[in-house]
Parts: structure tokens; sequence; C-alpha cells
């Protein structure tokens, strides 16, 4: 199999290929173009963000101050980006620990909720079970259009949580949500450097709120 | 086969992109071969779980699904020994200094699998991993969490089934290309200790193959117990036990 789009006229061609150098040259090079890639992507998006990041930190910071509890939730490597957030907010490597939990961690009830009800329904029936008055829900989509991601932001709206909204290409259906009150667009059709960049958003977005509840404990704030 | 390393002052020109490339070329031709990727990041267990649904469930529809798995356990040296098969991978994402990864990389040298180390911050110190992926100099705490280490792996993702596309490489390489050989060289094999038989001699595992080899020149062994073997005689004792002192791993190397 080959991808070049004239390999069928040359099937015996990539199978007698022997010599990897001019291969693995061809990688490096590919690989070097994409971390700049990556990089830049990522220092655009947090400068796009500035200002929007400012204010969502200083709303998360807030909840935290009265006790707010942060939910976050995600599907496939947007799981992953959950569990990766709960990580840092609660074990930070520096500042204040933070209480956070995911929702994709709990087999038990994943597989409960997705056999019972509809995969759909996964994390806002937590949502239901667990959130309080005063807690967060932060929800990564690259699509901007998992249901089951947008579906938790109508349940956590109705409970009156502050809700915070991840995405990429064009921000889908999340970016034009009434019930998304901050909704962070990574402005990339390419997956990979959607998730890069959402993982540079969360590492700013967590260094604000550390730096508002140090301003307020300074200050004396509650 | 291990990437040469050179003198401290060349590091600097090594960077992710040369290392991603020769670790994708061989992982490559790991699955190829027939070979799971395990994944560990004691760490930072969410990197071990994107790593395995990057590979098991490609964002970009119609490239294969590969065999990669977070190995999530109470013991998970325990659960490696039962899993993996020669000739499989161990992918380890972390620091340089998590007792775990380092236990776990020494352990699969004698399990006889394929390491590829992806982290940051200071070095490794060389001769735990076939493949070494680094982020020289970032916090390892902050690379974690910048993109910077997704990055590493959906670029490792991505070469990967770009050399799928050049099937003449995907046959293994050769066994002996370095200037030294472990396998042929005087140098000594690292060993798991398996049964021990008498006071003379035990069962061992050694590049995932098991040997009966002569104790009698160390001290009494055990189970589990890590050693260095030459010849079919076991030189001297690096590690003691399941989960014996992390010390012991130190003066290695």
């Amino acid at each position: 199999m080959t991808s070049e789009p004239t390999g069928f006229l040359y099937p015996f061609i990539d199978a007698e290929e022997r010599d990897s150098s001019s291969l693995v040259a061809d990688l490096a090079a590919s690989a070097r173009a994409k971390i700049g890639e990556s990089r830049a992507i990522r220092a655009a998006t947090l400068d796009r963000c500035d200002s929007a990041l400012a204010e969502t930190g200083r709303a998360m910071a807030d909840r935290f101050q009265r006790g707010g509890r942060l939910f976050a939730f995600g599907n496939g490597g947007s799981a992953t980006d959950a569990e990766g957030t709960v990580e840092l907010f609660r074990n930070p490597p520096h500042g204040r620990p933070l209480a956070a939990m995911s929702l994709v961690d709990d087999r038990a009830v994943l597989t409960a909720l997705a056999n019972d009800v509809g995969f759909e329904l996964v994390f806002s029936r937590q949502l239901i079970a667990h959130a309080k008055e005063g807690d967060i829900a932060v929800g990564f989509s690259t699509s901007g259009g998992s249901v089951n991601v947008l579906g938790a932001f109508v349940e956590a709206a109705r409970r009156t949580l502050l809700t915070v909204g991840l995405c990429g290409y064009e921000g889908g259906a999340m970016a034009q949500s009434d019930v998304v009150d901050h909704c962070l667009v990574v402005r990339s059709d390419s997956v990979h450097r959607i998730q890069e960049a959402q993982d540079a958003l969360i590492l700013r977005l967590w260094s604000i709120v550390q730096q508002c509840l140090e301003e307020d404990s300074e200050s004396g704030r509650p | 086969m291990m990437p040469v390393v050179g003198a401290p002052e060349t590091l600097e020109e090594i960077s992710p992109a040369e290392d991603l490339a020769a670790a994708a070329l061989s992982l490559a031709r790991r699955f190829a071969a027939g070979a799971t990727m395990w994944c560990v990041a004691p760490q930072w267990p969410a990197h071990a779980r994107h790593v395995a649904v990057e590979f098991v469930h490609p964002v970009i529809v119609g490239k294969r699904a590969l065999p990669a798995v977070h190995v999530e356990a109470v013991d998970v040296a325990g659960a490696l020994r039962l899993l993996g098969r020669p000739g499989d991978v161990l992918l380890a994402v972390s620091d340089a200094d998590d007792p775990l990864v380092t236990e776990l990389l020494r352990r699969s040298e004698a399990w006889g699998l394929n390491r590829l180390w992806l982290g940051a911050g200071p070095r490794p110190r060389p001769g735990l991993a076939e493949h070494v992926v680094w982020l020289d100099g970032a916090d390892p705490a902050l690379a974690a969490r910048s993109g910077d280490m997704v990055l590493l792996y959906h670029l490792l993702w991505e070469l990967t089934h770009v050399v799928f596309e050049h099937p003449g490489l995907l046959e293994d390489e050769p066994v002996c290309t370095d200037d030294v050989c472990i396998t042929c060289s005087d140098e000594g094999r690292v060993a798991e200790v398996r049964t021990v038989r008498d006071q003379t001699s035990a069962e061992v595992v050694v590049s995932g193959l098991t040997e009966t080899v002569d104790v009698s020149l160390v001290e009494p062994v055990e189970a589990g117990d890590l050693v260095l073997v030459h010849a079919g005689v076991v030189l001297s004792t690096l590690h003691h036990g399941e989960h014996g002192q992390q010390a012991a791993f130190e003066g290695f190397r």
C-alpha cells in the first residue's frame, strides 16, 4: 500500500525499498515543521483568547473561593483532556490544590448510564447527581458538536453552574450555545493541533485561577 | 537500536524531531511484527490513556487501529510481566526520576520489551530505553500540561503511520548494527529471577527467554530479583525483590 497518487503504477517500488535513511530524514523534517506549527497555533490561540481567559479564570476563582468544585468531561482524547485538567487542578505543580473531578473516571457509572439510558446522557446524568450551585462545568469537544458534552452544559446551566467549553474548528454548536458562559475556540482543523492548544489554554486558565486566588488572599478578599 | 548519544555538548543538537523519527521507524517495525504497545505514565495517567486511544482509534478515518494499552493495575510490574511478550513495546511518559518507570524500564529489558521513553526536564542517564524522546530543559510538570507532551505522541502516531506506507522498510532491523552489541559482546545482560532451584542454580528470564543460570557467585537470590548474567553465570544482583529498594538501581551503570 502506498499513499502516493501514482503509487499504483509502481506496485513493487515501495516493497523493494531497503534504505531507511531518507525516510527517517523526511520524518524528522515533517516532525520539525509540525512542532513549529503546533507552537505557533498555541501562541496565537493564547494571544487571541487573552481577555476571555482572564475573564474565565476570574469567574472560576470566584467559584472556588466560595467552595465550588470543578467537573470535567469529554470523549476519547477529550476525555483524557478532562482527566488531565483534573490532575492539574487537584495536584498542581505549585499553588493551591483545588476540588476537581472527572466525569469519565468511573467505568461502572459510565457503562451503566450508556447501557441503560444512552451515551448522550452519560455526563448530564452525573451532573444531576453531583452538581451543586456554585460548581463549575468544563467540557471538551474538538468538533464542538459532541452531543453528550452539549447536553451536560444544558444540565449544568439549569443548575446555575459556571460553564466553560473548549472546542476547535469554527467552534461548532458549542460556540453557538447560549448555555456556555465561556467558550474557548482553537481555530484549527487538525484534531491534534486543537488538542495541543486546548492543553495550553487549560494551563493558562489554571495559572490565572491560581493568580486570582493568591491576589484575593493577599487583599483579604473572602 | 539505540541512537548513539554523543558528548554532552552534542545533546542540544539532537532535537525531539530526530529522535521521534528513529522511534517511529522502530515502533512501526515492532507493530508490523505483531507487537502490542503497553503504556504507562504514573505521574500523568491521562497521557498514557491518550496514547492508547490515539493508536487504537485514530483521528484520521482509514488509518489502521494499532494495539496500544494503558496498563492500569495496583501492581503494574506484575501485570506487565504476565501480559507483555518478547518483542512488545513499553512506552513510558514521565520525568527522568520516576521510580516506577525506572523499575519498569529496567525489568522490561529482561522481559524482552522494546522501551520508548517520552519525557521532559533533565535527561535520564543512557541505557534505560532503546528510544528516548525528550523535551530538554523544560519543567516536566509544565511541559506535561503545555501541549508539548501531547504533541510528542501525536507526532509519534503520525510518523508511525507514514512508515507503514513504506512496506519495504518494515522488516526488522538487523540485530548487530552497533559497534558494541549487547547480545554478542562480553557485556552482561539483565535478567529477572523466576525460580530459585538450589544454592547454585536458578531460572531467570533474559530478553524474554527462560534460562538456567549459576548463582553460586552471589549472595542468595530470590524470585523477582534483577541480576546481571554473563555466559550463564550471575555476576551481581542489581535489585532485590519484587518491590526492592530503589537505591539498588541508583548505582547501576
